[in-house]
């Protein structure tokens, strides 16, 4: 084994040294833009070495849902499976397949030099975000020449400022969750009292070490970021990149010609030209307030509003929320919504559906006073109001970035309209994926389409395609809401016969504390050949269990292969699989009596 | 009467912990038949005379263990708290106060335990139950006199009981029973814990939260013997870090009782025999035994092993044809889901018409240490061991991102083992926090045979712990299974609904 490895170092290198000659011979770009461009002395070797578990690719997003179901057998899966292994760069270090793999790599580089037309990189990528970074990655190490811009770093985005990481690690997912795992500590640290543990006080927060601590830790996913660019050989270059034509991008006045283009810009907040919106804020700046507010105005019923209402609530804030639907979360699943509608109430969120605001007011000292109107017309004042977050949408980030001027198809919402490879249906050179082509704008999708990108473009693997079926997504409210599947509104859209079993239960933990919060499971079931359309929980540590979940949604598991599986006790996952009889059943779409 | 027979009942049931109430109530209430269940009085310390429907589970386990191990884990929200700007000093922690909410919880759910067993029309019947025949329970009452009662079947579900190493001052020493039932911290704040099963280490790890100078000796190298080895090498080294004294390799071979009411432990390790004075508990965490003495097995024709665990067939049938057995008592996999799995099967088998094997086959538990592991399938050294071919192992370390800002330097980790030429997934194991509400889901996948393509193929939730588990694209090592062939794997029949 030992010498096999050996042996692959020594191969490994000989490649190095063969694309380092070969990178050499070809055009440097520093001809055009010497300053702007970081180049990177890392070379494919080292990149290689640095890809961990988590950096690696895969090609196994192939499989489709025509293989084989946790086939007792899955002989069916095999030749494919062996054929994903040999060609995916991920165990290049592992056996002899590295030789096949190399000498793909060599293909295509003599491939791109062959091309009719010269191009300083065979990618260039415009953001450096998850999946930006991601496909960008995966292309260098296909042995592609790539490129990537990004602005400079802020926590607050703009057309001049971004950074690397994106919305995920500077402005979303990332702030959002360390923030919520704070503010879920004074949930647990009052808990504590009737465990047995005596508090002096009240617990009490210093706002500023949190934001600190906070900001270090984005710092340095940010710098990770960086570096996992320059360890996988990719120039970076930091300015605002625009498209001069199908080829061609411009960034700080250099123009840098590419085979392909790859648009991973990502979404901004829209804000409502509502009177005195200036004074409101966006999810950007809630993610890095200087002081955290007494009195929160929340507008929208999105997730992104549920969070931060959610949030900010567990810091002591009183929050309110305006939606101008009647529920929140709209397209989540109606009893979890229900459920989670209740928790919130409960919570002390002041919840206010229908509501629109319509005018913005700010005082002397600071606070704002807000107008808004319900759905009967009438209208209500808040005042005293220390922040406004308007978390009313998101729109991809197109904009005055030569696009429209490149011949390059945008769709209504302004989205760069692509095809089931990501890539764009007016111009063929041109790819986007991630937000900016708003499909599901969740993180692990952009990472999905940077990685099937990498592959279909660079890796020769002509049949991979992203897969959208059976995406769990989560909204980091207090409580959680996870889901993943169908909703039963979505079941029984497309199914006649359902079966929906409930499960509401007091968590453990809660049995001695004083919080009142019920967890909710949801199993919805196709009641024609048994399997799970979809599963959905409100409740603690809901992302953590929903994970599992959507690997047997997504290769529909039957109910009574559920209920085969012995549970883990206590926990509160164990639900998923003791669930015994439906609580309501549907046949022909008509809900059946008891 | 029973229907049709000239028995009391279709079913007498001794023990009305987790699996015998599953299987009187599926009895009773799905297949209709008639059912007696027999339990002895409620008490937290179990004995020959207490005991209490819910059994060991409710009253002196999984329950009350999971409300010490979540009040314990507050000492570690404390700390983490501090990173998020939260200024909460560690603060005193009174035992008395979280032990009454604890009992109260607990008799809560006894109550309930007794509610479901009446609901579903079974009669419970307090007191003590041996077997006279084969069709005949005789139970002494613990209001006082003797019922005797005929059955055309009889269930066994009576459990298991904790003993003590055999070693001179054992007595001074305490078991689970009475851990989880203690009436204070012990005074001076130190305790020795002995053994390394997943009893032991929990309590030790709880009582590390609680501030308790906490000595652990087992004669393993390793605790959590059984358990995939790089998870048990974990477990060790973050019990380690929390600032527990592990003693591997030893073993406690006296224990006096000082004037002073401390103790002093002696033992014998790798260097020799020494002593640990000011002792102010020992706890045994040395094994369970099956509760089989003087219940009257030899009259009715029930066989046991040596050490008193009932023989029973795959459909849970002891070697008298009308008796089954299910549970810790019988000794195949001592877990709560287990015997309930078995007490549905056996209703479904014994009155259902359906004849249905448990299958104890990938099932996934937890050990809830601080931070808690969990694990389904085979542990690398059993794949190893028990498969052959090439097996590819994954594994992943990383900080949990709560660990990022609370400044703890614990990672998790997780593992998954794959047989290459199927690729299928035979073994997931996890060391890190919330990893039994992971497992869960992912216990089902492995249990229906998924393959890592499956779980490749699933898109991640970002940001959660979770999400490795559908990220690890590279194998970190390749092993050689060392069977010569592959076990026949084909399952067969499990229980249906």
């Amino acid at each position: 084994m030992r010498r096999l490895r050996r042996q692959v170092r020594r191969l490994d290198f000989r490649r190095w040294k063969w694309e380092r000659r070969s990178r050499k011979l070809a055009a440097e770009p520093s001809s055009q833009s010497t300053s702007a461009i970081k180049t990177s002395n890392m070379t494919s070797l080292t990149a290689f070495a640095f890809t961990g578990p988590a950096l690696a690719s895969s090609c196994r997003h192939m499989q489709s849902s025509a293989l084989p179901i946790f086939s007792r057998k899955p002989q069916g899966l095999l030749s494919l499976h062996r054929w994903a292994q040999s060609s995916s760069p991920s165990r290049l270090l592992q056996g002899p397949q590295q030789v096949r793999q190399s000498c793909s790599r060599a293909a295509f580089r003599i491939a791109a030099s062959s091309e009719e037309r010269h191009y300083d990189f065979d990618l260039f990528t415009i953001g450096a975000g998850t999946g930006g970074v991601r496909a960008s990655r995966f292309a260098a190490n296909f042995g592609a020449k790539v490129a990537i811009c990004e602005l400079p770093f802020a926590l607050v985005s703009s057309e001049t400022r971004g950074g690397a990481g994106g919305t995920c690690v500077l402005r979303g997912c990332v702030p959002k969750k360390l923030l919520s795992i704070g503010g879920e500590m004074r949930e647990t640290i009052e808990a504590a009292q009737e465990f047995g543990w005596e508090l002096d006080s009240p617990p009490r927060l210093n706002w500023d070490r949190l934001r600190e601590n906070k900001n270090n830790e984005l710092q340095r996913l940010n710098q990770i970021y960086m570096k996992q660019i320059e360890t996988a050989g990719i120039h970076f270059i930091e300015g605002r990149g625009k498209l001069v034509d199908a080829h061609t991008v411009e960034v700080n006045g250099k123009k840098i010609t590419a085979k392909n283009i790859l648009i991973a810009v990502g979404t901004k907040s829209i804000v409502p030209p509502i009177e005195g919106a200036e004074h409101t804020i966006t999810s950007d700046h809630i993610l890095d307030l200087k002081q955290a507010p007494k009195k929160l105005l929340v507008v929208g019923g999105g997730y992104i509003a549920a969070e931060q209402a959610s949030i900010y609530k567990n810091y002591g804030a009183e929050v309110h929320m305006f939606y101008r639907s009647e529920a929140l979360l709209a397209g989540f699943d109606k009893d979890c919504v229900e459920h989670i509608t209740e928790q919130f109430e409960m919570r002390g969120i002041h919840l206010s559906a229908s509501t629109s605001p319509v005018k913005i007011v700010k005082e002397e000292n600071g606070q704002l006073t807000v107008t808004a109107e319900l759905k009967s017309g009438e209208k209500i004042t808040l005042d005293k109001v220390d922040q406004m977050l308007m978390a009313t949408g998101r729109k991809p980030n197109t904009l005055n970035l030569g696009l429209e001027e490149a011949g390059v198809k945008l769709g209504e919402q302004k989205e760069i309209v692509v095809n089931d490879i990501n890539q764009s249906v007016s111009t063929p050179s041109v790819y986007a994926l991630g937000d900016c082509a708003f499909r599901k704008p969740l993180t692990p999708v952009a990472r999905m389409e940077g990685t099937t990108f990498a592959q279909h473009v660079f890796g020769g693997m002509k049949d991979v395609k992203p897969e959208y079926d059976c995406i769990a997504s989560v909204v980091f409210s207090s409580p959680q809401l996870a889901t993943v599947g169908l909703s039963e509104q979505e079941a029984l859209d497309k199914h006649d016969n359902i079966d929906v079993f409930l499960s509401s239960f007091k968590p453990l933990q809660n049995a001695i504390s004083k919080n009142e919060g019920k967890a909710l499971m949801k199993l919805v079931v196709n009641a024609d050949n048994d399997q799970l359309l979809g599963a959905h929980m409100v409740g603690p540590e809901a992302a953590e269990i929903l994970l599992g979940m959507s690997t047997i949604v997504k290769f529909g598991i039957t109910k009574s292969q559920l209920d085969r599986t012995v549970g883990i006790h206590p926990t509160s996952a164990e639900e998923f699989v003791t669930m015994r009889e439906p609580a309501r059943q549907f046949r022909n779409k008509k809900l059946q009596e008891e | 009467m029973a229907k049709g027979h000239d028995y009391d009942f279709d079913l007498v049931t001794l023990g009305a912990g987790s699996g015998g109430t599953r299987a009187s109530r599926f009895s009773a209430q799905k297949y209709g038949a008639k059912v007696a269940c027999v339990e002895l009085p409620f008490g937290f310390i179990s004995s020959d005379q207490v005991g209490g429907a819910g059994g060991t589970c409710v009253i002196r386990g999984c329950v009350p263990k999971k409300l010490l191990v979540y009040g314990s884990a507050f000492a570690e929200e404390f700390s983490d708290a501090g990173g998020f700007g939260w200024k909460a000093s560690k603060p005193d922690f009174d035992w008395t106060h979280l032990m009454s909410k604890k009992t109260k919880e607990i008799e809560r759910l006894n109550g309930v335990y007794n509610k479901l067993l009446a609901n579903a029309g079974v009669e419970l019947i307090e007191g003590r139950g041996s077997l006279r025949d084969a069709h005949t329970v005789e139970v002494a009452l613990s209001s006082g006199g003797i019922r005797t009662l005929t059955a055309d079947k009889i269930l066994l579900a009576i459990g298991g009981k904790p003993v003590k190493a055999p070693i001179e001052g054992s007595e001074h020493a305490i078991t689970s029973d009475e851990v989880l039932a203690l009436p204070d911290l012990p005074t001076p704040r130190r305790i020795v814990a002995v053994g390394a099963g997943y009893i032991a280490i929990e309590f030790a790890s709880m009582f590390n939260g609680f501030g308790v100078d906490m000595h652990l000796m087992y004669r393993k190298d390793l605790p959590l013997a059984g358990f995939d080895g790089e998870c048990r090498q974990r477990v060790a080294e973050n019990l380690q870090q929390r600032g527990l004294h592990l003693y591997p390799k030893t073993s406690p071979t006296k224990i006096v009782k000082q004037s002073n009411g401390s103790f002093s432990v002696t033992y014998k390790g790798d260097t020799g025999e020494s002593t640990l004075d000011d002792v102010g508990l020992v706890v045994f965490g040395t094994g369970r035994s099956p509760n089989t003495k003087d219940i009257g097995l030899e009259a009715a024709g029930v066989r046991t092993e040596k050490d008193g665990t009932i023989i029973v067939d795959e459909y849970s049938k002891t070697s008298a044809a009308n008796i089954y057995a299910l549970g810790d008592v019988t000794n195949r996999l001592n877990l709560t889901p287990v015997a309930i799995m078995e007490g549905m099967a056996f209703a479904a088998t014994a009155f259902g018409g359906v004849p249905t094997k448990p299958i104890h086959e990938r099932v996934a538990s937890a050990v809830f240490t601080q931070p808690p592991m969990a694990t389904v399938g085979l542990s690398e050294e059993a794949a190893v061991e028990t498969l052959s071919g090439d097996l590819d192992i994954y594994t992943s370390s990383f900080r949990p991102m709560k660990n990022t800002v609370s400044g703890r330097a614990e990672k998790t980790f997780m593992k998954i083992i794959v047989q290459a030429d199927t690729d299928e997934v035979v073994g997931v194991h996890m060391v890190g926090p919330d990893t039994p509400e992971i497992m869960q889901g992912v216990g089902i996948a492995v249990k229906c045979r998924a393959t890592k393509a499956q779980f490749d193929s699933t898109v991640g939730i970002h940001p959660t712990a979770a999400e490795e588990i559908v990220t690890m694209r590279s194998k970190t090592r390749r092993v050689q299974g060392k069977a010569k062939t592959e076990p026949d794997t084909n399952e067969s029949r499990s229980y249906q609904q």
